[in-house]
């Protein structure tokens, strides 16, 4: 019937649906992104329409790419990760594709209410209260899934990807409600800690840990090589446990809060490089023996990327949390170029590797065009190593301009370059996700292509 | 949990122990007092003609905090007095901000005329030339007002504890001068009418206001001397910014042109114009009209470059 339609329990059915919306949701976050860059470049695009002014593009952004395109990827990631590592079938397949109707229906609210300047005007918090009380609920139903079938596993030891993904899932919903702020007026410095305890923790306890143990699935599975260190991956995993969640005041680090949550800031962020390097060492000694693979294998290249890119941000991250170097450089876009290096560069990478390795095994088709995930794969890594290199040196510019004293006025003109070249990486990138949505569409909706033997078996390998 | 009872308990301790030392501590131990001195755009003046609490729901939903700050750190010369911890009780939901595409806003408030402001709102580039800021013309006028409202209460009520001090060899001209130049008699500060007025008013205003003639063409504008914050400047930052000028912006180095005393003159004058409460010039017509300056007639005088005398007349 039509209920079982909307509500499958096909087997594998939650986590396709889950992926294919992450793709749409990535699509519509990333043009929105590029719709602001461009009003960087040419600030007079649009007049008078409120929906397309940069700061409301932005929220749409923002929150299409965080809590659309990853959170959607991560979870369709989990619902076919979890049963494959516990080889027991999803809990219910019914309940995961509740939450994932749930969950665009959550991003249509979050689409039309923050275009329209419905926001909470909290950073990373935007959403209103009943579209946050509807996140908690989706969260709950989505770890309710992923802890059931834990629980009826019939692998008795937990390998640490799943490690990662029980404890973001337990971890991420009481973030998510302790940083809401939604029903709670704080006075004005004590929101922004409870803020940015939220804010970075939306990364340090969502898209860091299962990201990472993403990473920890993909890579063993399609290199074929065990694992390097289950102690190494333990020590990564309590080390993000212990010194990720009491990072956030890292970014007001300037801001007349108490100078001791400043001092745990800094510390836990300079202690994050011990998890870092365990899980880094982990993935490049697990390689070992398979890095010609990299050629061949594209979700094991997007893979890769991704963990190269990871190694930057987590070497940039404390760098730019200790004292001096917050002092020059916050408030530039170099802090920008960082973010995009997390989210974008490793976070979106390990996502995609994840999509393109899962979705031929959930769907049962080959992907409809190496070359395009080939293009894709080119537009989005240049495009983005193009835009990384922009917000940083304007970020540079930009910081030497806030700390010599000099006005705006006299070097906001030396950034517009930046800002173009910026637009055209956000080009490229958009026409990578947009080359990602139409391969997939061809994937599912056109006849398979016949196969030669060879070709499927690289398939299969793909 | 089947063999994970440990692992669990680690996963629920490490996150409480956490959430309790950095959520719920702050929130124990940090309650600064209300310093009085933050925005106080509940109460402002301004309420008769704008509604700033309203504005400042604007200001929240077009997202301005996206690119504009509001607060000031120790290294942001020029953008007035620090921030303390008590002045934000106020802000719910804050608006600190992360990130400055724009400038920061902590004292916008008076800086400019609120038609200067509301020229910004609708069409930024016309009056900042170079600015990418988005033009806001969609905000009906009722918005428009209480927006304009709110940012000419920015920083109304600071008062300065703590500045950015004037440079070491500043402290030595302070100490060179103790005991010659006063800065507090009327003499000096009349002495110094005469300097202000031939060098600063062009930019300053006749009344220190920031709004001379030349303000209009100056995309710094020049400083209002009639905040009251700059009461609590000392001797030496008046001084160290007279000689030094401000970089990046039109104010010249005074100290490659007045000699020293002739400064000192001027801190003493400057020292009189700060108010209690602060002049805001609210139209564009309120600049200090100037009559249009007639050269004398060009003629081929020795004096005048490539004249007739150098031709060997």
């Amino acid at each position: 019937m039509f209920i079982d339609t909307l509500l499958s329990d096909r087997e594998g059915s939650a986590a396709r649906n889950f992926l294919l919306s992450a793709i749409l949701w990535g699509v519509i976050g990333m043009g929105a992104g590029l719709f602001a860059a461009s009003e960087f470049s040419w600030p007079d695009l649009v007049h008078n329409v409120p929906q397309l002014s940069m700061p409301h593009l932005r929220m749409v952004h923002v929150n299409g790419v965080a809590i659309g395109w990853l959170s959607m990827a991560y979870i369709g990631s989990m619902f076919y990760m979890v049963p494959s590592l516990t080889k027991t079938p999803l809990w219910s397949e019914k309940l995961g594709n509740a939450v994932m109707w749930g969950w665009n229906l959550m991003m249509t609210g979050m689409f039309c209410t923050l275009i329209n300047g419905f926001t909470e005007g909290r950073e990373y918090a935007e959403m209103g209260a009943l579209l946050d009380c509807l996140a908690v609920v989706l969260l709950v139903g989505a770890a309710w899934n992923v802890y059931a079938t834990v629980i009826n596993r019939r692998v008795k030891k937990l390998y640490v990807s799943l490690w990662y993904f029980l404890g973001s899932l337990f971890w991420f919903p009481l973030v998510y409600i302790i940083g809401q702020r939604t029903f709670v007026a704080l006075p004005g410095l004590n929101d922004a800690i409870v803020g940015w305890f939220y804010g970075h923790n939306i990364l340090g306890m969502w898209f860091t840990i299962v990201g990472v143990g993403m990473m920890y699935y993909l890579i063993p599975r399609i290199t074929g090589n065990p694992l390097y260190s289950h102690g190494l991956s333990m020590l990564g995993f309590w080390g993000i446990a212990l010194f990720y969640a009491p990072t956030g005041t890292h970014h007001i680090l300037q801001s007349p809060v108490p100078e001791w949550l400043k001092a745990i800031a800094v510390i836990s962020s300079i202690f994050l490089l011990v998890p870092v390097f365990a899980a880094l060492t982990n993935f490049f000694m697990t390689m070992k023996g398979r890095w010609q693979m990299v050629v061949t294998d594209l979700p094991l290249r997007f893979a890769l990327t991704s963990t190269v890119f990871y190694y930057i941000t987590c070497i940039q991250g404390p760098f730019q949390a200790t004292r001096w170097i917050n002092w020059y450089i916050h408030f530039s876009q170099w802090v920008v170029g960082h973010a995009h290096l997390a989210l974008l560069g490793t976070f979106s990478f390990i996502s995609t590797a994840s999509i393109y390795y899962g979705l031929p095994r959930l769907t049962g088709r080959p992907w409809y065009s190496q070359g395009l995930i080939r293009a894709h794969y080119w537009l989005k890594m240049l495009g983005f190593v193009i835009m990384m290199l922009a917000l940083t040196t304007a970020g540079l510019v930009q910081a030497a301009g806030w700390a010599f004293g000099i006005p705006i006025d006299q070097w906001s003109m030396q950034i517009r370059p930046y800002w173009f070249i910026r637009w055209i990486s956000g080009v490229m990138i958009f026409a990578g996700q947009v080359i990602f949505a139409y391969n997939t569409f061809r994937t599912l909706y056109s006849a398979a292509p016949a196969l030669t033997p060879a070709a499927k078996a690289q398939e299969v390998k793909a | 949990m089947n063999g994970y009872r440990l692992g669990a308990t680690g996963v629920v301790a490490t996150f409480f122990t956490i959430v309790t030392s950095t959520v719920l501590l702050p929130m124990v131990l940090f309650n600064p007092k209300p310093s009085g001195h933050g925005n106080d755009y509940k109460n402002a003046a301004i309420t008769k003609v704008a509604d700033p609490a309203r504005g400042r729901q604007i200001y929240v939903r077009e997202g301005c905090f996206y690119c504009h700050t509001q607060f000031t750190r120790l290294q942001d010369r020029g953008y007035g007095p620090l921030v303390k911890a008590g002045d934000y009780v106020q802000e719910t939901p804050h608006q600190l901000g992360t990130a400055r595409t724009g400038p920061d806003l902590t004292n916008e408030g008076g800086k400019f005329p609120s038609e200067w402001q509301k020229a910004h709102l609708i069409e930024p580039r016309s009056v900042k030339p170079g600015s990418i800021m988005p033009s806001f013309s969609f905000l009906s006028d009722r918005d428009m007002n209480d927006l304009v409202g709110y940012i000419q209460t920015l920083g109304n009520m600071r008062k300065v504890e703590h500045y950015v001090e004037a440079p070491e060899e500043f402290k030595a001209a302070l100490a060179r001068n103790t005991g010659k130049t006063s800065t507090t008699a009327d003499a000096s500060a009349n002495a110094g009418r005469g300097i202000y007025t031939a060098n600063c008013a062009a930019c300053h205003g006749m009344e220190g206001r920031g709004n001379g003639p030349n303000a209009i063409s100056l995309e710094k504008k020049p400083a209002n001397f009639t905040r009251p914050f700059y009461k609590q400047y000392p001797d030496d930052f008046w001084f160290y910014r007279i000689t030094e000028g401000v970089p990046g912006t039109r104010m010249p180095r005074w100290g490659e042109t007045l000699t020293e005393e002739q400064r000192w003159y001027l801190v003493a004058y400057l020292k009189t114009l700060p108010k209690d409460q602060e002049e805001t010039v609210d139209s564009l017509d309120q600049l200090n009209p100037v009559d249009v300056i007639r050269l004398p007639k060009l003629s081929g005088q020795i004096w005048e470059p490539a004249s007739g005398s150098q031709r060997g007349e």
